[in-house]
């Protein structure tokens, strides 16, 4: 159980005057600009659940993460992890947590990564009963078992992540913390994560959250997102009233012979947009509103269809579009 | 041609003003360092056989207390270098590779930011510094041989000494850097650069304390040009010919070890070996 | 008796580490040995030049410097990470690690490297020491050697100390490295006798950044009998437990203040 309460981060960073006569300035007195990175935000995880943490760089994920982890201290506000704050009570708090950054590694660049395991089951006090059971879960889940012998500095990308992420999950944490833990890799592997991640839910009933640039995660993993935007929350709830809030939204694409053109093509409906692009035609409607049905049969019949493909709106698209909507809202008022 | 390298220049010279912070420590506790050297060269010319007025290997008690403050502001003016640390990271990083494809020469962005961080260094630290220790050595008769205007063509003659001494350091930094390549022991690696310079520059101990075999060997190479000539020359214990010497001989090691560093970069490059993956 | 096994696994893997690099510790062996005899080279010019310093024998400077090499060896041994931590983990970030697992960050940071260089300057100190004692008259007693033991092993309490506290105020200042490297130069005063300082440096060699206390006055006390050899020892096991109390809290104090960089 996690709670967040009001919790703030602003950070001082000096002002530097420009070029070389701003620098000699800057050495006499200093100026301080103050960025409010995270900015009263309140939330909370139950247990079991899997968040994803959602917004563009900048916006104060990994901030929020690491004061939640405890090696950021709030300016003002509170996290209570499990009863407890983690900047204060950070030893106890570390034995609950795992984290992982995806940007860099918490294992021992020279050593085999099996060795590393090996100490990290000493600091966690992990007995040889339940360290044998984990390397056999995490062995399996993640498919590390091939490369336990090699340093960590000889892994690729895809192998280290995912002994990172084992090395995370290695004493049952109750809570995990991931940050961006499938930036940079490719397909294959992060479909081999996204089901780590979800073994280890189902499993041991362990609370996730993460954050992450890639929506396939959001989609694959997350009952519910919480979208971030300039250190406030835009949107916390499950996936799918976030898609509704933007009704049943669909995109059919045609391939249509060239006398077809979007200009003169007969209209259905004012609610389907028919749009060109790249000599297909694009047709975006509200499903709820016109039958998608309908949709089709027009297609066919008034359009001279060849072909078609059915899609429907993305949670990057729907994250786009909000803070396309945020970033107008903030223009007008300026 | 030179303009392309105005930007690292900058950033030596900014780099150098960060350290705001590290330069008033060094203020303070050098005062403590010095004062403890003063005290061995106390002892050493009070145990001497002539005693307090002796003169040893040519430095009288005064001349050489002169000499320990002079080597220490000179040496941290001139000797504000990172080049073996950035060469190491950019070998480690594999960013090396990322200089070798832009349109400057590496080596020239190094002397580049080393220059401007001299540049900083003697405007805002060496200044002063240099000054208050001139002026107060002077008034206290440490400096017998000081005498004007004859003083401003060796004070010419010393920051051109003091040009070289900062070049030279650099180079001899980017050869250590070079070595880089073939072992990961950096610090190993630049404690012996530091202790080979302080040793055989005279920093530690004037070249005239050494046997006279090694001394004749010294005085060719080209240690001796990055601290102790440079701050002769400012004592004016060496006249204006043996100082214009002690710079050409500067200027020739220079052009023959940047010659040298060329030669061992290009043979290290070719065996490059990116670590991790 | 937990950390006592933890440490052990640590210093272990440090030890693989180490191993990868056998041509490392080569470059820094060489360094090491390098520099002291650039040292020692210097002393012996200087003695060249005069009769004795302060009334001391170049075998008895030598001495000094031998044995100031044992406690510096042994706290090189255990606490090189401090430097690390001074210079640059701090300053990019690089502490996290350590503060998300369940274990103190002071006891990390010293499981973090062990430093076999340490036992280089061991055996060097140990021999130079015994080049010297050959070349002088001394009358060893068990409580002249007792108290030199008790100089090396607290010794190397009290630098380890002083680096502690120094390393800790980088998580304040974000890089202490220069500040841990100026207090750490005072080391290379005590390598001569007191005798040739001033009372006031003297007095600060003993009483304030006390390298004087467990290096120079046993070393005194074996070459001319100067001190009571138990109540020094006495004196410096105090001061050892003075200075390993005043590190820890120095550095849980400003451990408090560590903040990751943001985003």
């Amino acid at each position: 159980m996690i709670e967040v309460n009001e919790l703030t981060k602003v950070f001082r960073k000096p002002i530097r005057g420009e070029g070389l006569s701003g620098m000699a300035k800057t050495l006499l007195s200093r100026k301080y600009e103050e960025i409010r990175a995270v900015d009263g935000i309140s939330f909370a995880v139950p247990d079991g659940e899997i968040v994803g943490y959602i917004g563009a760089n900048g916006a104060g994920k990994s901030t929020t993460i690491k004061m939640m982890c405890g090696i950021l201290t709030p300016t003002s506000g509170s996290v209570l992890v499990d009863g407890l704050e983690p900047y204060r009570k950070r030893r106890q708090v570390a034995q609950n947590i795992g984290v992982v950054f995806g940007q860099k590694t918490q294992l021992w660049w020279d050593i085999p990564l099996v060795e590393s395991f090996k100490v990290l089951k000493e600091i966690y006090q992990i007995s040889e009963n339940d360290y044998a059971e984990r390397m056999g879960f995490l062995g399996e889940v993640l498919d590390i078992t091939r490369f336990l012998s090699q340093p960590v500095r000889t892994l690729s990308l895809g192998e280290r992540m995912r002994a990172d992420l084992a090395a995370s999950m290695l004493h049952n944490p109750r809570i995990l913390f991931l940050d961006e833990p499938t930036i940079g890799l490719d397909v294959l592997v992060k479909e081999k994560i996204r089901l780590a991640i979800h073994e280890l839910n189902k499993t041991y009933g362990t609370t996730v959250v993460l954050t992450t640039h890639d929506m396939t995660d959001i989609e694959d993993l997350c009952s519910r997102i919480i979208l971030l935007e300039k250190g406030s929350i835009l949107y916390d709830g499950p996936l799918k009233s976030l898609k509704n809030r933007f009704g049943n939204l669909k995109t059919l694409t045609l391939t249509v012979p060239a006398e077809t053109q979007a200009e003169t093509a007969p209209v259905l409906s004012p609610d389907v947009a028919v749009s060109e692009d790249d000599g297909r035609l694009v047709l975006r409607f509200d499903a709820d509103k016109v039958p998608l049905e309908q949709v089709i049969q027009y297609a066919f019949r008034d359009l001279r269809a060849l072909d078609m493909k059915i899609a429907e709106i993305s949670i990057g698209d729907v994250v786009k579009t909000i803070l396309e909507q945020q970033e107008a809202e903030h223009a007008e008022k300026v | 041609m030179l303009k392309k390298y105005k930007p690292f220049l900058r950033a030596g010279a900014m780099d150098t003003m960060t350290f705001r912070f590290n330069i008033m420590i060094w203020a303070v506790i050098t005062v403590f360092q010095v004062a403890c050297l003063v005290f061995l060269w106390l002892a050493v010319y009070r145990s001497s056989a002539g005693g307090m007025t002796s003169e040893i290997h040519g430095f009288t008690f005064r001349e050489m207390i002169a000499y320990v403050v002079l080597t220490t502001v000179f040496n941290y003016v001139t000797f504000n270098n990172d080049t073996l640390w950035f060469m190491n990271m950019d070998i480690r990083k594999g960013t090396i590779g990322n200089y070798l494809i832009k349109p400057i020469s590496y080596r020239g962005k190094f002397a580049a930011t080393s220059f401007g961080s001299l540049l900083t260094m003697t405007a805002l630290f060496g200044l002063p510094f240099y000054t208050a220790a001139l002026v107060t050595l002077r008034c206290l008769g440490f400096l017998p041989n000081l005498s004007f205007p004859a003083f401003f063509a060796h004070l010419g003659l010393f920051l051109l000494a003091g040009l070289c001494a900062s070049l030279l350091n650099d180079v001899i930094a980017y050869i250590f850097g070079v070595l880089c390549f073939y072992t990961t022991s950096t610090w190993g690696l630049n404690s012996l650069k530091e202790t080979l310079i302080s040793f055989l520059s005279g920093t530690l101990l004037p070249l005239a304390f050494f046997p006279a075999g090694l001394r004749d060997v010294l005085s060719w190479m080209p240690f001796a040009g990055m601290s102790q000539n440079p701050v002769l020359i400012l004592m004016m214990k060496y006249d204006l010919a043996q100082s214009l010497r002690c710079v050409a001989l500067s200027a020739a090691w220079i052009v023959a070890l940047e010659l040298l560093a060329k030669l061992l970069f290009a043979r290290a490059i070719r065996k490059v070996t990116v670590q991790g993956g | 008796m937990r950390y006592v096994h933890l440490y052990f696994t640590c210093i272990k893997r440090s030890i693989i580490s180490r191993l990868e690099y056998k041509k490392d510790t080569i470059v820094a062996l060489f360094s090491f040995f390098f520099s002291n005899f650039c040292s020692l080279a210097a002393i012996y010019f200087i003695l060249q030049a005069i009769p004795a310093l302060a009334g001391y024998s170049l075998y008895e400077v030598g001495f000094f410097y031998g044995f100031s090499m044992l406690p510096i060896a042994l706290d090189h041994l255990f606490s090189d990470e401090l430097w690390l931590v001074a210079y640059r983990r701090v300053q990019e970030g690089d502490m996290d690690m350590h503060f998300l697992r369940p274990v103190p960050v002071l006891f990390q940071v010293f499981a973090e490297t062990f430093q076999p260089e340490g036992f280089g300057e061991l055996i060097l100190g140990a021999a130079l020491i015994a080049v010297c004692a050959s070349n002088l008259t001394v009358t060893v007693s068990f409580a002249s050697i007792f108290v030199l033991c008790i100089g090396a092993i607290f010794g190397a309490v009290i630098i380890t100390s002083l680096k502690v506290a120094m390393a800790a105020l980088a998580f304040i200042f974000k890089r202490s490295g220069p500040l841990l490297q100026v207090i750490y130069n005072f080391s290379s005063y005590a390598k001569y006798p007191l005798a040739i300082y001033p009372a006031v440096i003297r007095a600060l060699l003993i009483f304030v950044i006390p390298f004087g206390l467990f290096i120079s006055l046993p070393v005194d006390t074996l070459l001319h009998g100067a001190h009571n050899p138990w109540l020094l020892s006495l004196a410096i096991v105090g001061c050892a437990a003075v200075f390993f109390a005043l590190g820890v809290w120095v550095w849980t104090l400003c451990e408090r203040r560590y903040e990751s960089t943001g985003s």
